[in-house]
């Protein structure tokens, strides 16, 4: 048994309606109990520190084939981050895509104990999982990739929604993954043939179907799988001018199908609400998007807030990298994945210079500023595509503070103004609305507040993050820098009740946990017995379907690892 | 006993469609696979114990003996250069990493000699690839440029190219067209529709005349240039841009050859502007059957996919002075610890006579050339018949590599793991 | 006489990778695939041995006809007879030249050693139990 007392702790915990109230915090073998014995236990002094639960993402790229991708054919950014081997902490590489030590540690020092990986091929699951092992201070969970799944498509194509839920069941059991991705739907097949689909009414090449009746069909057989968490889309027509009336129409097909969290999330949103017919009238539109959000409580949306500086874009939507190719000039390259999907990679350099990247620096933070409520719209930067994830103690700083934002828009390009509402928001978010959302607007949006994660309740995985500021003390409207400092880097960071960063130093090898999902489905409705299933598998994927899924070894490389796989009572 | 579905650990194909018949934890018949990957299958002769040089001979020794001369090695050495990699699992190759990181070697894979120049090329200018399926599927092109996958990787053909069933082409062998393009006519450009011989060193002139082709600067192109006649790469350029699906496939023909990887540059140039026209797909034809995997390990640990230097602490890559050649030809390293490798068949003659010089520890299942110049080799298992693990194919498609038989010799992970414990006791702290 | 040497994988070659103490493997890596213009020009026939001086040394090979290499060139099986006379240097690539290597080929009478026998020849110790 092991035991934690942490005293004088500032809390806030969304979840549990507690709102920087100065308490102690009890933690028994990683769970947080109502009390320990006081003097045996370990005692941290928060000294009235700012303490939330543990950091969520969810929406990053961390590991996985198109990551490592992007590490491979990019010394010049691995030559950019290096640290030695010190203490318990290996050499890292790596900026804007770090390694996986460089990913955990970075994370873990800025307080984040939870990521998702926003996009595993799951051809490839194996190796995202096996990254997942050498990411040792967080727990993660994989977003599935269907975007251009074809045996998903044909049950659109037919109007089977409990057939395209009897696939998408298997192959989240099969792949260990935690939530179902659409990337660009359709458009990653229409990739295929270097093609791409330009909004959700546009068919897919001989599938016949439309994003529009994937986008609705794949929403529905979520729910028949009552799967923790929502549909994750990417929406069509990514980055593109004008492309907002795209995002709309995706977000206006959906229903209120579920009482606990949201039935759509829609992702990096901020490269979805442009307005123009080309780049020069490109414009901001967060304006409608967030109205319609604010309308709707079955939408979450997460902002993929661009920052200035170089990174390296990456996603599975490889036409879309193929045209930023195009554009940029710089190397590129481009994955697809048989019968699943696609991905590109490039590297980009956002300046304060150039008007179509300051007006995106722009829209992120309208996105959150004008989404009324917090729940509604998640701090990420997509992670690396808009930026490292280590920029996002800056961008709590303009989300709270007016006065920083208006010194940073004084640096941008001159003619922005004309383009963007930013400079009129006079919004200033406070601790609790951040708390939102960084954790607990997560892990609501996530479904794994049942797990216990992002609150800090009695019962909850003891996954803590001390900050060393006083809310009481620092204005952040005005001393913003004293708050981007402070999220740079804890105190301490608790994983399930064991101390493993302390002000920036890891100090522990780590034991993460891999969350994953099964639905329990009724044998007729097993794709493993579905001969026409199995016969297109076996004569089309040049994988045989005994070797495809994802052996327990990847969950569970060594006895203190645990993996936590989370049932649901299929209607199928 | 048959077992279905094993995966092959010999190319990078990793074709995981192969029938085995063990008998008496022996395997005594093998189905599907080519004659590589049989012949290992079915490989006896394995050294049957650790052995250790004395004077101008051998003895045996313990595992724990050998172990710790192993460790012993790397403790002492002030310079270590921790080479080979590839045909093992994934597991053991983790544990080298981190005992690099701890010794402060160097660790390179045997991608320096084979694709080596192929990442420096991506590392320039990127790479537009595919999963073989993708080809399986879509393509009605395929070009084999420097590549002889009838006697390098024999299943290529069947499993995803020529003779592959494939969803989007009715008839797959005939709606396929395959051109070879090589220095010498190999088996496998007897089976391709068009053969395209051109002189030894010749490969980035006719890229280069493609390229220009292919942007519709036809009027450059000289009567031939590198053996090649001006109206063959007309046509050539005329099938890619007509392709619905091309799929280039290069081989050790451009890597290793004048230009190296300039040349492989230049072949993805190419594929980026065929791409302006059509979709078009590149990849190296990966050697051994977990090289790919070496890559992978080595990024996500290190940064980078080979020639790793930890010297100072941190991931120091610069291939050409952290590159085990290198390394050997200048005499720096003081001891070398080699896994699933055979340098002294397949290294330059300078570095096999730096590695008399020097302590070396083999790890493998076999006596090979390299066993002449170690002072203590360690059996092991072979992973994928004795042994489990992770391999990633030529195409980044990751699969668990079975065990099939109980054979009683320890994994790579398992002897690596144990020095690696035993190194931390000394130096971590 | 002065050709270009290629190496290159064969079938033959890595069916024995794994036997490297094979008298097959000797014979296949050791093998100098030659058109049979150029024999006639160097007096030899097929399964003659040549010596072959390259960069780094010399090594002696023995001679198959082939129709599918050039006149001018020579295609030997990557091993450790071809190797033998490769140099190591890499153009700061970690690359060294394996394949379009000048060398110099005649006739000789001398025997091609065993693969032991060039490990000795740089300094190893032959393990053969």
């Amino acid at each position: 048994m092991s035991e934690l007392l942490i005293r004088n702790a500032c809390v806030i915990d969304p979840i549990n309606g507690i709102d920087g109230e100065t308490m102690d915090i009890a933690i028994r073998d990683g769970r947080i109990v109502e009390d320990v014995n006081d003097s045996t236990a370990e005692v941290v002094d928060a000294g009235g520190a700012l303490t939330l639960p543990g950091g969520i993402d969810s929406h990053t790229h961390i590991c996985g084939t198109k990551v490592n991708f992007g590490r491979y054919m990019s010394p010049e950014d691995m030559r950019a981050g290096r640290t030695p081997r010190m203490g318990r902490m290996h050499a890292t590489s790596g900026y804007s895509v770090p390694t996986t030590y460089g990913t955990s540690y970075r994370y873990s020092a800025m307080g984040y104990t939870t990521l998702l990986e926003g996009a595993m091929a799951p051809l490839e699951a194996r190796h995202t999982h096996e990254e997942f092992l050498y990411t040792p201070l967080q727990d993660t969970l994989a977003n599935t990739l269907f975007d251009g799944n074809w045996a998903v498509m044909e049950a659109v194509r037919d109007g089977d929604t409990k057939r395209v839920a009897a696939i998408i069941g298997w192959t989240l059991s099969a792949v260990k993954g935690f939530a179902v991705k659409l990337t660009n739907p359709g458009g990653t097949e229409a990739w295929g043939w270097g093609k791409n689909v330009s909004c959700i009414r546009d068919p897919v090449p001989y599938f016949e179907v439309t994003p529009a009746e994937m986008i609705q069909t794949i929403v529905r057989a979520n729910e028949l799988l009552h799967l923790p968490h929502s549909v994750h889309l990417h929406c069509n027509n990514l980055g593109t001018p004008g492309n907002y009336s795209c995002t709309i129409g995706s977000l206006g097909l959906i229903p209120d199908l579920n009482d606990r969290r949201q039935t759509l999330y829609a992702t990096h949103v901020q490269f979805h609400a442009y307005g123009g017919s080309g780049w020069d009238d490109f414009c901001s539109r967060s304006e409608p998007i967030a109205r319609f959000v604010n309308m709707r409580p079955q939408i979450v949306i997460d902002m993929g807030q661009v920052m200035f500086g170089k990174t390296t874009t990456m996603t599975a939507d490889g036409p879309m990298e193929f045209n930023l190719y195009r554009l940029h000039h710089n190397k590129w390259s481009n994955h697809d994945v048989e019968l699943e999907t696609a991905s590109g990679i490039i590297p980009v350099l956002y300046r304060r210079k150039n008007l179509v990247n300051s007006v995106m620096w722009a829209i992120g933070l309208e996105l959150a500023l004008l989404t009324e409520n917090p729940w509604q719209c998640l701090l990420t930067t997509d992670n690396p595509n808009g930026a490292p994830f280590v920029r996002y103690p800056e961008i709590i700083g303009l989300l709270m503070s007016k006065r920083y934002r208006d010194a940073e828009f004084a640096t941008v390009h001159p003619e922005t103004g004309h383009r963007v509402p930013l400079p009129a928001i006079e919004r200033e978010m406070d601790w609790h609305e951040i708390a939102v959302m960084t954790r607990s607007g997560q892990a609501k949006a996530l479904g794994v507040l049942e797990i216990g994660k992002g609150h800090l309740g009695v019962g909850a995985e003891a996954d803590v993050a001390i900050y060393p500021i006083r809310i009481d003390e620092v204005d952040p409207s005005v001393e913003y820098q004293k708050v981007v400092d402070a999220f740079r880097c804890t105190d301490y960071t608790i994983k399930r009740g064991r101390i493993v960063s302390r002000r920036g130093e890891c100090l522990v090898d780590g034991n993460n946990t891999t969350v994953w999902v099964r639905p329990k489905i009724s044998d007729s409705y097993d794709m493993v017995r579905d001969e026409e299933f199995v016969r297109k598998f076996d004569r089309y994927y040049t994988v045989r379907m005994s070797n495809y899924p994802v052996q327990e070894e990847y969950l569970r490389r060594n006895l203190w690892r645990r993996n936590l796989c989370i049932e649901t009572e299929a209607e199928l | 006993m048959i077992v279905k579905d094993v995966v092959c650990p010999f190319c990078g194909c990793l074709c995981d469609d192969v029938e085995v018949t063990v008998e008496d934890d022996r395997v005594v018949a093998v189905d599907n696979a080519c004659t590589l990957g049989t012949s290992k299958f079915l490989g006896d002769h394995r050294l049957p114990g650790p052995i250790r040089r004395d004077g101008n001979g051998w003895k045996d020794i313990s595992y724990d003996e050998a172990i710790r001369y192993a460790v012993d090695m790397l403790l002492d050495a002030e310079r270590p250069l921790l080479y080979g990699w590839s045909s093992t699992h994934g597991e053991a190759q983790c544990v080298g990493v981190h005992m690099a990181e701890l010794v402060r070697g160097v660790i390179d894979n045997t991608t320096s000699v084979c694709h080596g120049p192929s990442i420096l090329a991506i590392q320039e200018v990127g790479h537009p690839g595919c999963t073989l399926g993708v080809v399986k599927n879509r393509a009605d092109l395929i070009i084999y440029w420097g590549c002889n996958p009838i006697d390098a990787h024999p299943r290529h053909l069947s499993r995803y190219t020529r003779y592959a069933d494939g969803f989007f082409l009715e008839n797959a062998f005939r709606d396929r067209t395959v051109i070879v393009v090589d220095v010498r006519k190999t088996e496998t450009a007897n089976i391709a529709d068009e053969f395209v011989q051109i002189r030894p060193g010749g490969d980035y002139a006719v890229l280069s005349a493609l390229r220009a082709i292919v942007r519709g600067k036809t009027d450059t192109i000289p009567r031939s240039v590198s053996g090649v006649p001006r109206e063959q790469l007309l046509r050539i350029a005329r099938r890619c841009k007509e392709a619905k699906f091309g799929a280039f496939y290069f081989g050790q023909g451009i890597t290793m050859t004048r230009g190296k990887y300039k040349n492989v540059r230049n072949a993805i140039e190419l594929v980026d502007e065929l791409n302006r026209h059509t979709k078009f797909t590149i990849s190296a034809m990966r050697g051994h059957y977990n090289v790919y995997g070496s890559n992978e390990v080595n990024t996500w640990m290190t940064g980078y996919p080979f020639g790793i230097d930890f010297a100072r602490g941190i991931a120091f890559y610069n291939p050409g002075e952290t590159t085990a050649i290198d390394v050997l030809a200048r005499r720096e390293c003081d001891a070398c610890l080699i896994v699933a490798s055979d340098p002294a068949a397949h290294f330059p003659r300078p570095c096999v006579e730096h590695l008399a010089e020097i302590p070396v520890v083999q790890i493998d299942p076999y006596a090979n050339a390299t066993t002449a110049f170690c002072n203590v080799q360690i059996p092991v298992a072979v992973t994928g018949i004795d042994a489990a693990g992770t391999a990633y194919r030529m195409d980044g498609v990751p699969l668990r590599i079975r065990k099939v038989i109980e054979s009683g010799y320890p994994s790579d992970e398992e002897i690596l793991s144990r020095m690696y414990a035993m190194i931390q006791e000394v130096r971590s702290e | 006489m002065k050709f270009l040497m290629i190496t290159g994988r064969t079938v033959n070659q890595g069916a024995y990778v794994e036997r490297k103490l094979s008298a097959q493997y000797a014979d296949e890596t050791s093998t100098c695939f030659m058109h049979q213009f150029d024999m006639m020009d160097l007096g030899i026939t097929d399964r003659e041995r040549v010596q072959v001086t390259g960069p780094c040394g010399t090594v002696v090979l023995v001679i198959a006809a082939s129709e599918d290499v050039n006149p001018g060139t020579v295609f030997v099986p990557y091993g450790p007879y071809a190797n033998h006379i490769i140099g190591g240097h890499t153009h700061s690539t970690g690359m060294p030249d394996f394949k379009s290597i000048e060398v110099e080929i005649e006739a000789t009478t001398e025997q091609r050693k065993g693969v032991y026998e060039l490990m000795e020849e740089l300094g190893g110790v032959a393990y053969d139990r």
